[in-house]
Formats: structure tokens, C-alpha cells, sequence
């Protein structure tokens, strides 16, 4: 910006400074329009200036207003195109798993000292360059950053091309670990606060039109301050209108969380896949171990069935339109058994996991909706993120002592969290 | 909505480009830029590939001259990973040895062109001879090919978020009631587009571009709307005047009159420098 703009800013000003002399406070949308000051561009980003606005101004004689629209960041929140660093930026500590297509390991930043997580790319005997399933997951965890989402930092390289690793935050435990090795179920507070997060996040995503595609508790980590974050997007994909080139694939979500329209061989399934998942999810949570453990898909429906009674016209209108459901000869009817499998979920919480856990995926509830479910405002509130108890990370190498060894009081919940709190000292 | 932050040249990437550092003149960057813009278009509409893919090549293109220098790598070869890699990213993917043909053609005709005297001469005799099938020209074109991809991503730094200026475009038409006006639609649209030519989408966030557009528009079609100093159509989209008059100058330079000479002399540097990007690449 330069002295040569034709308004003179003092102008403008003045005309906002009359308004600011009205009781009512200047609304956001007003300030579209923005201030032609010198100092627009450094000023502070306008995200935060709604805050500001309220305050009384005090020592300035004009209160900071956003000066940009908050969708039309100023130049300056672009970042450069930065190239990426190199992998020996970082010293490797130890492996922490090796998944299906890339071995993950725990690593220090040289520079900061921080512990990061490095997920390496298996990029060789690639016949169509850089492979599709890994730029979808770099793309998707860049476009949905969140609270809730492990953090992306970066994409260093190795010495050859085909070495890539995408560079994470380190959280120290996966949900599927930890529901495995904790001696008593989450508090149904506990829950609640797990539930709220995944599904700020799943909201999130989807927002954004991510799928994520392969929710599982093993794909949710938690730090030990009570956050859990999704992670391995390595499934997820872009979605929209039209689908594209060949539509979706049937072979998405670890199979006991699959969605029964995927079981079926939709090939236009949507974000109602990943509702879900976190239906089984949110099951796992209660009853501390997956809901539907089935070896095959025939099993898999066939348990579904069970627990849900076999679809009908009116649970699943479009059923029979489904590519496979003629290849299938339904149970005969028989009453849903959701209830005899959580007897002690109140029934604000029976009516959240029934609607996750819909047929029709038109009517299965949506990420947004679920936040706002009754269930989640009742007794036992949700607990907050700090009270949580912490636990020795399996993946940063950390054992945990035999909690049962010393002699002690009936073992609570919260005895053994503070057994365990000693472990990490 | 959502705030999606896309990255764009620095100020002092956009001060002195790698190509400039290495010697070659800005003009010959500006032109082999939009030369490289247009043979990603001409391979897109022979591919029947989405515009929006080869909209997000262009832009991809357009900011890796930004962190390298075309002296290292040639502009058909980068031409051809970005759409090959935007196509992934727009879940349209292509196959390379189509990709490939179709370079292939583009770049024997383009020689044919520049070799031919008259410019009946240039369109009517070009016959395009194929590579054979397990031709060393195909592995040498698929490697480059590969090789360009990856460097894309990684000088990069993986970054390839893009966001296309359409349906902004559609929006402020629709704030300032100009939807109505088939002209201005299409005249405007048509400006994003070419605009893809120049690196204004590697410079500037989308509102400045689209209100550029809109501004030649509204200007060559004799359209008025509100400029005076205390509400300006383009503030209200959150545009510099500044930038939106830089971006119509880059826009306007594409249709600026060439001398066949000067032309010439431009297509020459281009094969040589296509050609001798594509050795570094092998090596």
C-alpha cells in the first residue's frame, strides 16, 4: 500500500468514528469494508480483532477492526513455498510400528529438541509415480487441521526420491492400546468428553469434504492430557459432486467398523461411512473391546443383523437398490438386542448409538447433529480433557510397572491412576 | 465455510526468481512461463481432462519457477508432472502413456512450427510420426516424467494446495448483480482463465485476481460501478487497487502485439532450453 491511494484513510475514519460514538457496538459484518491504514498489513490477524472490538478502547482513539473479510486472510498469512527439509534435520529414536504401506518412527527435531513422529512412505516399486493414497493423506491432513486432528509439520525427504516421511506431533497412545491395557472401562463422563472430540473432529473433516474412511480406535490417538487426535488418514480422500473418475472403492474402513452400504457395494457412499464407524467407536468405548469382531463380511452382517434385526422397507428404503443385496437372504425378522447388549447406557446415550448405528445412511445422524445430542448434556456431564489420568506410552518405549503388585485399597478407577502416575516419573 | 490458507511467493522469491539469478532474462521467463501454461492447456483439451485439473497444474507450474531455476529443469518436462500430479489431486488421474503421446505430439509440432517459413506452411504439412511402443523415447519421457512429479512435490515442500477463483467469481458477480449479463460472465471468466498464463496465481490471493477480472471486464464492456473514494466495488472484496492493477497488467501483457521475429527468437530459446532441461533431468 502506498500514499497514492486516491481515499485519503483519515476520511474513512472519521466516518467509523462517528459511528463508534452510537451505543450499540459496531456488528462484525459492518466492518467489512475496511480501514485503509498504513499499518492494515502488520496489524494483528483478523481472527482475533472480534474480541478486541468489544473492549472498550482505551488508550487508542479507534478500536482495531478487522480489516479484512476473515474468509480473505491478508497477503502476509500466505506462507512462502518453502521446498522440503531434509530427514536428517531429525535424529530417529526408535520404530513405533510398521502399518500396511509405512513403518512409523519417534524422532527429535535437532533443532528444538521436540519429539515428533515420522510416518516413512513406502514410495518404491511405484508404477504411477508419486503414489495417489499418500498425496490424498498429506492433502488431508494439511486441509483439516484441528484440535482433534494429529498435527501435520511437515514433509521432509531422504537422500533418493523415493524417500518421504510425513512429519507428525508425537502423542504417546492409541485408544485401541489403551482400552486393552487399562484395568477398568472410561467413565461414561470420560466418554462423553472422548465422543465430543472425535466428533468435533469428524465435523471438522467433513466440513472440509475429507473422508476419512478408516475411523477405528486403533487410528485415534491420545496424548496424556485427555485429547485424543484422528490419525492415518492414509485412506482418506477428497469427496464431492460429482464422485469422479470411477466412483469410490468398496475396499475402505477396517472391516469391523465397516458401514453395511459399503458391506452392500455402494459405490456412492458419503460421510455417513465414517458415522458409522464412530458408532462402533463409541461402542468400543463402553464395552471396552470392538462390537462387531467378525472374520469375514458374510459374519459381519450377519452380526449386525443380530444386534440391529435385518433391515427393512421402512429402516432402509433404498436397500434393496444396493449392488450385492440380492446375493444376500435376510434373517427373518426378529427385535433389535441394542438395548440387552448396553444395559446400563441411559437412554439418551441408546438413542446416540442407534442413530450412528442406522441402516439407511440418509438417516444416520450427521457429525454436527451428533454434537449437539441430549446425550451429551445429561448427568454425567463430560469430564474435562485435564482431569484425565495419564498412562506409560507403549510407544515411547515406557513400561508400565504391574499395577496390581503393591498391596492396596479396592482398587478404583482413580487409585489406579495414580499408581500409574508414578510410572512416568 | 472454511479458511483454507494456500501458500504464495514470497517477496523476495518474487524479487529475484531462480531463473533471473541464473541469467536468464525476464521476459524470456514471462514468455516461457505462459508457453509452458499453454502447452498444459493444449495437452489438457487432448486428453479431455477436467479444467479444473489443468487449472491446478498451471498454478502448480507457475510456482515452481518460483523456488527453481528453468535452467535446471525444461518447461515441457514440469509442464507435463504438474498435470500429471494435479490430475491425482483432482481424483481424475491420467495415464502416463497418454500423457506422454500427447507431449510427445505437442512438442514435434511445436518444432514443426517454429522450423516452417510461412504460417500456411506451419498448420498444413505437420504429420505426427508416434514413438515406437518400447521406444527409449517413452522411458526417457516416462522418467522425466517421474522425476518432474517429484521434484514438483518437493521443491514444494508437498504444499499443492490450490484454490481455483470460480466460484468466487460466481459470488461477486452475484454481490455486484452482474450475473444477469451473459457478456460479462463469460468475458470475465474467460480473463481467470488466460490469467492461469501468467504467475499472478502464484503472486496474489484469489479475491485480488477475480476482481481484476471483473475490473477489465466491467472497463472493456463500459459497465460502471461504484468507485468513487468512499465506497470502491473492489474494497469490498478486500482487494488493493495496487494489486488488482498489477494482475490486469499481467493479464493484458499476454495480448500484447509480437513481431514474428521477436516470437521466433522466443520459440528457438524455448526448444533449446526444453531440450536441455530434459538431459539435466536424466542425469
Amino acid at each position: 500500500m502506498s500514499t497514492s491511494t486516491p481515499t485519503t484513510p483519515t476520511k474513512k475514519r472519521s466516518r467509523w468514528d462517528a459511528e463508534d460514538d452510537d451505543d450499540e457496538p459496531p456488528v462484525q459484518a459492518s466492518s467489512k469494508r475496511r480501514a485503509k491504514s498504513k499499518q492494515a498489513k502488520s496489524e494483528t490477524p483478523p481472527v482475533q480483532t472480534p474480541a478486541s472490538t468489544s473492549t472498550p478502547p482505551p488508550v487508542r482513539p479507534e478500536p482495531i477492526r478487522p480489516t479484512h473479510s476473515v474468509y480473505v486472510p491478508p497477503r502476509t498469512l500466505h506462507p512462502a513455498l518453502t521446498p522440503s527439509r531434509s530427514v536428517y534435520c531429525y535424529e530417529r529414536l526408535n520404530a513405533i510400528e510398521e502399518g500396511s504401506y509405512g513403518v512409523v518412527f519417534r524422532a527429535r527435531d535437532k533443532q528444538t529438541g521436540e519429539i515428533v513422529a515420522l510416518k516413512k512412505l513406502k514410495l518404491d516399486e511405484e508404477k504411477h509415480g508419486f503414489p495417489i493414497t499418500a498425496l490424498r493423506e498429506i492433502n488431508a491432513l494439511m486441509t483439516c487441521k484441528h484440535e482433534n486432528v494429529v498435527n501435520i509439520r511437515e514433509v521432509v525427504v531422504g537422500d533418493t526420491l523415493t524417500q518421504v516421511f510425513i512429519v507428525m506431533d508425537f502423542i504417546e497412545h492409541d485408544l485401541k492400546t489403551l482400552l486393552t491395557v487399562m484395568p477398568s472401562p472410561f467413565l461414561q463422563s470420560e466418554i462423553k468428553t472422548l465422543m465430543l472430540q472425535l466428533l468435533s473432529a469428524v465435523a471438522h473433516c467433513h466440513e472440509r469434504w475429507i473422508l476419512h474412511r478408516d475411523l477405528k480406535t486403533s487410528n485415534l490417538l491420545m496424548n496424556n492430557r485427555g485429547t485424543i487426535k484422528v490419525a492415518d488418514f492414509g485412506l482418506a480422500r477428497r469427496y464431492g459432486d460429482p464422485i469422479g473418475v470411477g466412483g469410490l472403492t468398496q475396499l475402505v474402513v477396517t472391516l469391523w467398523y465397516r458401514a453395511p452400504e459399503i458391506l452392500l457395494g455402494a459405490i456412492t457412499y458419503s460421510t455417513a461411512v465414517d458415522m458409522w464407524s464412530v458408532g462402533c467407536i463409541f461402542a468400543e468405548l463402553i464395552l471396552k473391546e470392538p462390537l462387531f469382531q467378525a472374520k469375514g463380511e458374510i459374519e459381519l452382517l450377519s452380526m449386525i443383523f443380530k444386534l440391529l434385526g435385518p433391515p427393512t422397507a421402512a429402516s432402509w428404503p433404498n436397500f434393496q437398490t444396493l449392488p450385492l443385496a440380492k446375493t444376500i437372504t435376510l434373517p427373518p425378522q426378529q427385535p433389535p438386542q441394542l438395548r440387552q447388549k448396553f444395559p446400563y447406557l441411559t437412554s439418551a446415550g441408546l438413542d446416540l448409538l442407534s442413530r450412528l448405528l442406522t441402516y439407511d445412511p440418509e438417516n444416520r445422524i450427521s457429525a454436527t447433529e451428533a454434537l449437539q445430542h441430549p446425550y451429551f448434556n445429561e448427568s454425567p456431564y463430560p469430564k474435562h480433557p485435564d482431569l484425565f489420568g495419564s498412562f506409560p506410552s507403549a510407544a515411547a518405549g515406557e513400561k508400565r510397572r504391574k499395577p496390581f503388585d503393591s498391596p492396596s485399597a479396592p482398587v478404583r478407577a482413580a487409585d489406579h491412576k495414580l499408581l500409574t502416575d508414578f510410572d512416568d516419573v | 465455510m472454511s479458511i483454507t490458507i494456500y501458500p504464495l511467493a514470497s517477496l523476495s522469491q518474487i524479487e529475484k526468481t531462480p531463473s533471473r539469478e541464473d541469467g536468464i532474462p525476464p521476459e524470456l521467463e514471462e514468455d516461457l512461463r505462459a508457453y509452458g501454461c499453454k502447452l498444459i492447456h493444449e495437452a489438457g483439451i487432448l486428453l479431455k481432462q477436467k479444467q479444473v485439473a489443468v487449472a491446478t497444474a498451471q498454478i502448480l507450474f507457475h510456482r515452481f519457477w518460483y523456488v527453481t531455476s528453468m535452467k535446471q529443469f525444461g518447461i515441457g518436462d514440469i509442464g507435463m508432472g504438474a498435470l500429471y500430479l494435479a490430475s491425482k489431486l483432482e481424483e481424475c488421474p491420467i495415464r502416463m502413456r497418454e500423457l506422454i503421446n500427447v507431449y510427445d505430439l505437442l512438442l514435434q509440432r511445436a518444432s514443426h512450427t517454429t522450423g516452417s517459413t510461412s504460417s500456411a506452411q506451419q498448420y498444413s504439412d505437420f504429420k505426427y510420426v508416434p514413438m515406437s511402443y518400447f521406444g527409449s523415447t517413452f522411458y526417457d519421457l516416462k522418467d522425466a516424467l517421474v522425476v518432474a512429479e517429484m521434484q514438483i512435490l518437493k521443491r514444494l515442500g508437498f504444499n499443492v494446495h490450490v484454490v481455483l477463483p470460480y466460484g468466487t467469481l460466481v459470488n461477486y458477480l452475484r454481490v455486484l448483480g452482474l450475473t444477469s449479463r451473459e457478456d460479462v460472465c463469460t468475458r470475465a471468466w474467460g480473463y481467470l482463465n488466460d490469467a492461469l498464463q501468467t504467475p499472478v496465481y502464484a503472486l496474489y490471493p484469489v479475491p485480488t485476481i477475480v476482481s481484476a477480472a471483473i475490473m477489465l471486464t466491467t472497463r472493456h464492456l463500459g459497465i460502471s460501478l461504484p468507485s468513487s473514494p468512499e465506497n470502491r466495488w473492489w474494497e469490498l472484496f478486500d482487494a488493493e487497487w495496487e494489486d488488482v492493477w498489477s494482475v490486469c497488467g499481467y493479464i493484458m501483457r499476454l495480448y500484447r502485439e509480437r513481431d514474428a521475429e521477436d516470437q521466433k527468437r522466443l520459440w528457438g530459446t524455448a526448444e533449446t532450453l526444453n531440450a536441455r532441461g530434459r538431459t539435466a533431468a536424466d542425469i
